[in-house]
């Protein structure tokens, strides 16, 4: 089948070609296309022997490595006369050439008193100097020397054929020393201002177009400091002068401009919606680049693009990095599921960029997506590449294309081929010449092959759309009428059947309600997550979170089962800090960190984790539930208050032990904007929710009530969402009327009732969905619940569990590296924890540099690096991912491992 | 030797099967040019190969003209003696670099100096302009290169990486690379736009070089050493493919030219006040042109005709013009 689709694909790609860019742009593409046209029946030169599911590699833009013959050469008379040919642009050159000058031709906008006489050619000698101080003759020297050199650069370039090119590498140079010339000034506003009046007056015409040119540039990345620096030049020039400079300086040229506006990509067929998976957590500190802002907006020209955002809880604070990646694939998935309930015929699409790749991978292996494509992709992780017998994304099915930069440091071409040969799924690559791990080409290469970064992009975008191409048409035309509940149910069926397996202890377990109406949660999370999702009705891009907090909130449920959670709640977000210390601990006994240390560590290295304090700190938490234990049903009217009074508990209870920092995560968020709230379940500070639990309660709360009774039975906890399954499933099942089939549509208020199904829907399927996956490494259903609801301790409980995988060596490690999430309600493990345990997440989790950074900030290191601690010597191999992060770490595998991409994390140049 | 020999002939000319000699370029003297007061230090053909300039130690610059061999012009404003002069692409302007270490800029219609370029600190030994003449590139004894302006005259950039004087400087034909040599023995390979050196060429033993220039296409470069050699180097491989040897040359600067006539040659003037006129392909001696009392110091080739330029120092002060 693969070969012929693989056949029928390339044909159809090669007709494509015939008249798009990429055909015009990628000369070697074309070399291999004629091959094709003329001998069909030949393999593609790269084609895979074993795997029949790896297509063929693409290249974009790389260079054929030529190899030597000097043994022929010495017959070939020297040529010293024919000059190479050298390669026609790829550009529009007339028009590259027209926008290039614009500056220059426009260069008298910027003069303040246009009808003086411009200053001479030597106007340098004739500029008076007199009274500046120390530091404006430094800037001023500094600013003439960058634009001096861009002068070269001008007249150097004049007449290559490939000049537009060049020059606008040349300004970008420049731009960057004007920059930093200001930078180091940082942007004082009078010296700024000063400097612009200056030379706005002193420079000669083409220097004052090499430096609107620089001005240019840097307004499209830094455009409030430019503005506050033309602020006093605009008073003086007057409107009409400052609008047209403003005009002028609007968007730097690009060379490539005309071809690509010309050659509009088209959208993909079936409408798919792509869903555009974060790289990190975003903040405002952090915003997104403007690399993955612009690739958002090129993607919409293919369909409709959902960015997934996974905001910081607690501003970073207290969070771990695994934590985090749970939250992100949380996000991811909960999104995933929406937009399922919601349009349940759209094709979705996963994007991400390198840790967002990773994190759409793990989704899709999770829940059902049409097709994935990597941008960037972490394959490098510090335990090797990825791809290991036991790595959960061998599992995938869904087709995935990786677009990678050839110069990439966490991933190279071959061991890509090697990872991809071990995929199941259908999976294409494309290696971009000369890029980096954000398919960024070097400056280099866009001089020697004249090209732009902006040509690069769209031949990536056209490849990806070729590869959406072939699969959503695919997908549309095998199966008729219903494509995606085939896979669907594929899908579903082992988690089916595993669930049918805690379905089925429903009734032992004796728990009280008999409808499956009444066991719809009433905690506070069924609350926010009906606001949450009721805010957003449609897949807006806010809903973003709601999902991931609420599936641990609405695991918190029953009255009589509070406390035993409780206990295990307290004890994982203990652990979580314990897990630090000892991380810490070992850094101290191993000279790294000095000063970072956290008072009152431990100097134990990988204690058990029921330690003295934690048990104290338990018996507290006994004691502290005990007073406020509630009746276990209590009368529906007054339920929800008291219920977010007791969540207030909880909460406070895991804050007070998770760290000093009280969260601060802007307490005026209230009902109209949960989001944000809702996403940090774990350490959400206290007011905050009573807040939101209160202005919750006025507006959700008749509906929570009426369905509320359920979740004060006593239900072992994982029986529970089991049989919140039943339920849910029937959710799923009947997809966007889900309101009109299941029990919650007796609510009143048919809008937000709606949505509050689809919230707790979402919940309940994460829970009942990483229940069942334990099985798949230990013995099934009845065991995972035996361990999480008899054994206080989660540390225990997993290592009952994991003991039957036989890797009993891990077990320990994983405790740790599992109750410090804190995340982790009961101490259940979920199938993130399995990934977690196979290695899986840990590698995620080490290429997850914003997140390290941002952690790091929080734990107030100036060095942004994550640590990742591999201990063979040990019996037991430990894993653990520390935010703790020190430059002087030289842990031996770890530095190698992670230094190459602290660049990337180093905030940009103010 | 010989191998290479026969299989150039083959590729030359492919029909004349019976000759295995190789046409020998037959130069015989057309005109001798008199009018120089002192030696003269180069001679140089401007783009339409109409024109013939000449710079002397008498401080002037004069134009030839070269079909009839007449005398056109003199350029004088230069305080010392000249040492190099080179054409814009346009041919209107020259640029000649002398011992009172600057460069002037002349307009050879209006036959005035326009432009002073000023910034050496020593004598001004060799200067170009790059192929789109805003450039002039110069080297002098004061071990730096610098780049000026063309229009404005101001000095764009200063290189000084060299540490002996700079002997000759040269770009490539679409002035991406700027080549400079060295009495220290290196040549060294520049981009031009950023200024950062790329490469480096060096001879066994480090012999100072004398001369360098960038062949027609900028692929290779062939570059004169005190060790009475010629090297033509690859510029991508960075190796050595041929060696010219045969003249002298231990103590002067001796300008070295490609003659694009068939067969290629090598021209260049010789301590032993002989011309020397190699096979590029083979390395061997085709011609020897004889006729300067003194060192022939400067060649040139014409880039239309089939017209071989040398001049000679002090005993001679005359310009010999060759034609085939």
């Amino acid at each position: 089948m693969s070969h012929r689709g693989g056949e029928r694909d390339f044909q159809t790609s090669a007709r494509r070609m015939g008249t798009s860019l990429l055909f015009q742009l990628s000369v070697h593409e074309r070399e291999l296309d004629l091959v094709f046209l003329d001998h069909s029946y030949a393999k593609p030169w790269s084609a895979h022997p074993d795997a029949s599911s790896a297509r063929p590699t693409r290249m974009l833009f790389v260079t054929p490595r030529r190899h030597q013959d000097s043994t022929i050469e010495a017959d070939i008379p020297i040529d010293v006369e024919t000059v190479t040919s050298t390669p026609v642009p790829l550009y529009d050159n007339q028009k590259a050439r027209s926008v290039m000058n614009e500056c220059e031709r426009h260069v008298i906008f910027a003069r303040t008193d246009a009808d003086a006489p411009p200053p001479p050619e030597d106007w340098e000698e004739h500029v008076n100097r007199t009274g500046w101080t120390i530091a404006q003759n430094k800037l001023f020297n500094k600013i003439l020397k960058a634009l001096q050199s861009d002068r070269l650069a001008r007249l150097a370039n004049e007449g290559a054929c490939n000049e537009p090119v060049l020059r606008r590498i040349a300004v970008d140079k420049c731009a960057r020393r004007v920059r930093q010339a200001l930078a180091s000034v940082s942007w004082d506003i009078k010296l700024v201002q000063w400097l612009h009046t200056t030379l706005v007056e002193t420079l000669s015409l083409p220097m004052l177009a090499a430096y609107l040119d620089a001005l240019q540039t840097l307004k499209g990345k830094i455009p409030t400091l430019i503005d506050r620096m033309l602020m006093s030049s605009t008073t003086k020039t007057g409107a009409a002068g400052a609008e047209a400079l403003s005009l002028l300086l609007k968007r730097p040229w690009d060379p490539a401009v005309g071809v690509l506006s010309h050659n509009k990509p088209s959208k993909l067929p079936g409408s798919p919606l792509i869903l555009i998976a974060s790289s990190g957590p975003s903040s405002s500190m952090f915003p997104t680049s403007r690399r993955h802002r612009f690739w958002q907006s090129q993607l919409s020209c293919l369909g409709k693009v959902i960015p997934i955002a996974t905001h910081l809880l607690n501003n970073g604070s207290g969070v771990g990095v695994l934590q985090c990646l749970e939250h992100m694939i949380g996000a991811v998935r909960g999104k995933v599921l929406e937009i399922h309930n919601h349009f349940p015929h759209k094709p979705i699409i996963l994007i991400g960029w390198n840790t967002g790749a990773l994190v759409a991978c793990h989704v899709s292996v999770m829940e059902y997506v049409t097709a994935v494509v990597c941008l960037g992709f972490p394959l490098l992780t510090v335990d090797g590449p990825r791809g290991d017998v036991d790595d959960p994304l061998l599992d995938m099915k869904t087709p995935v294309l990786f677009v990678i930069g050839q110069n990439s440091l966490q991933c190279h071409t071959e061991a890509m081929e090697d990872f991809r040969e071990k995929i199941r799924a259908d999976n294409s690559m494309v290696v971009v010449g000369g890029a980096d791990d954000n398919l960024r080409i070097s400056k280099a290469k866009k001089k020697s092959e004249g090209l732009t970064q902006s040509m690069v992009d769209r031949c990536v975008q056209d490849e990806i759309a070729d590869f959406l191409t072939g699969v959503l048409t695919r997908a549309e035309g095998h199966s008729g009428s219903e494509p995606r509940d085939q896979d669907a149910e594929k899908k579903k069926k082992p988690r089916d059947s595993a669930r049918r397996d805690l379905a089925f202890e429903l009734p032992e377990r004796g728990s009280r309600p008999t409808s499956p109406a009444a066991k719809l949660p009433a905690s506070p999370s069924g609350s926010e997550d009906l606001s949450s999702v009721s805010s957003s009705p449609t897949s807006s891009p806010k809903t973003k979170m709601a999902t991931v907090t609420s599936v641990q909130k609405s695991s918190q449920i029953g009255t009589a089962q509070l406390l035993k959670r409780h206990v295990q709640r307290t004890e994982a977000v203990l652990t979580h800090k314990q897990a630090q210390a000892q991380f810490a601990a070992f850094l101290k006994q191993n000279m790294l960190v000095r000063k970072t240390l956290p008072p009152g560590t431990s100097s134990c290295l990988f204690v058990p984790i029921s330690s003295d304090q934690t048990e104290e700190a338990d018996k507290e938490d006994l004691r502290g539930q005990l007073k406020r234990q509630h009746p276990p049903s209590p009368p529906p009217g007054s339920k929800s208050s008291k219920r977010a009074k007791i969540k207030v508990t909880i909460v406070s209870h895991g804050d007070g032990a998770s760290g000093p920092s009280l969260p601060s995560q802007g307490g005026t968020t209230e009902g109209g904007k949960p989001i944000t709230v809702t996403r940090g379940q774990a350490a959400v500070g206290a007011k905050e929710l009573t807040g939101l639990l209160t202005t919750a309660k006025s507006s959700v709360a008749s509906e929570t009530v009426s369905v509320s009774p359920a979740s004060s039975s006593i239900i072992p906890n994982s029986t529970a969402p089991s049989a919140f399954h039943t339920l849910q499933s029937r959710l799923v099942a009947s997809g966007g009327h889900c309101v009109a089939a299941s029990p919650g549509s007796t609510l009143p208020g048919s809008t937000s009732a709606s949505s509050l199904l689809q919230g707790l829907s979402f919940s309940l399927q994460d829970i009942s969905s990483k229940t069942p996956t334990l099985p798949a490494s230990a013995s099934p259903g009845p065991a995972t619940q035996a361990s999480s609801v008899k054994l206080p301790t989660p540390m225990q409980g997993l290592g009952a569990i994991t003991t039957g995988t036989g890797t009993i060596v891990r077990t320990i490690p994983v405790a740790t590296t599992l109750s410090s999430l804190g995340a982790t309600p009961g101490g259940k493990p979920t199938a993130i924890h399995q990934l977690l345990t196979n290695g899986g997440l840990a590698k995620l989790a080490s290429s997850l540099p914003g997140l390290a950074q941002i952690s790091n900030q929080a734990a107030g290191l100036k060095a942004p690096t994550t640590i990742t601690v591999t201990l063979r010597g040990q019996p037991s191999r430990v894993t653990t991912l520390s935010p703790m992060g020190t430059g002087a770490a030289s842990l031996e595998e770890s530095t190698s491992q992670a230094l190459p991409s602290t660049p990337q994390r180093l905030p940009p140049a103010p | 030797m010989a191998t290479q020999y026969f299989k150039t002939v083959e590729h030359t000319s492919t029909n004349e099967k019976k000759s295995f000699k190789l046409k020998k370029p037959n130069y015989q003297l057309k005109f001798t040019l008199d009018g120089h007061t002192r030696a003269i230090s180069a001679v140089k053909f401007n783009p339409k190969g109409n024109w013939l300039a000449s710079s002397s130690d008498d401080k002037e610059i004069k134009i030839w003209e070269v079909y009839s061999g007449t005398y056109m012009k003199t350029l004088t404003d230069h305080n010392l003696g000249i040492s190099d002069i080179a054409w814009s692409s346009d041919s209107e302007l020259l640029v000649s670099a002398s011992d009172d270490k600057t460069l002037k800029i002349w307009n050879v219609g209006a036959g005035k100096c326009t432009t002073t370029l000023t910034g050496h600190t020593d004598f001004v030994f060799c200067c170009n302009f790059s192929p789109q003449s805003d450039i002039i590139y110069s080297g002098s004894f004061d071990e730096n290169v610098r780049i000026w302006n063309v229009k404005t005259g101001g000095c764009l950039r200063c290189l000084s990486t060299h540490s002996a004087p700079v002997t000759a400087v040269h770009t490539n034909q679409n002035g991406s690379l700027l080549v400079s040599g060295s009495y220290d023995g290196l040549c060294r390979i520049w981009d031009t736009v950023s200024c950062q050196y790329i490469k480096t060429f060096m001879s066994d033993n480090c012999p100072p070089v004398s001369f360098v220039k960038f062949s027609p296409n900028g692929e290779n470069i062939l570059t004169a050493t005190m060790d009475n050699t010629l090297n033509l180097w690859d510029l991508k491989k960075e190796k050595c493919l041929k060696k010219y040897i045969g003249h002298k040359n231990e103590k002067y600067c001796i300008f070295a030219d490609f003659s694009d006539t068939d067969p290629k040659l090598i021209v260049s003037g010789s301590e032993d006040n002989l011309v020397y006129v190699w096979n590029l392909e083979t390395e061997e001696i085709v011609q020897k042109l004889q006729g300067h009392t003194d060192i022939a110091i400067s060649t040139a080739c014409n880039p239309k005709l089939k017209i071989i330029a040398s001049a000679a120092l002090e005993k001679d002060k005359t310009i010999k013009l060759w034609e085939k």
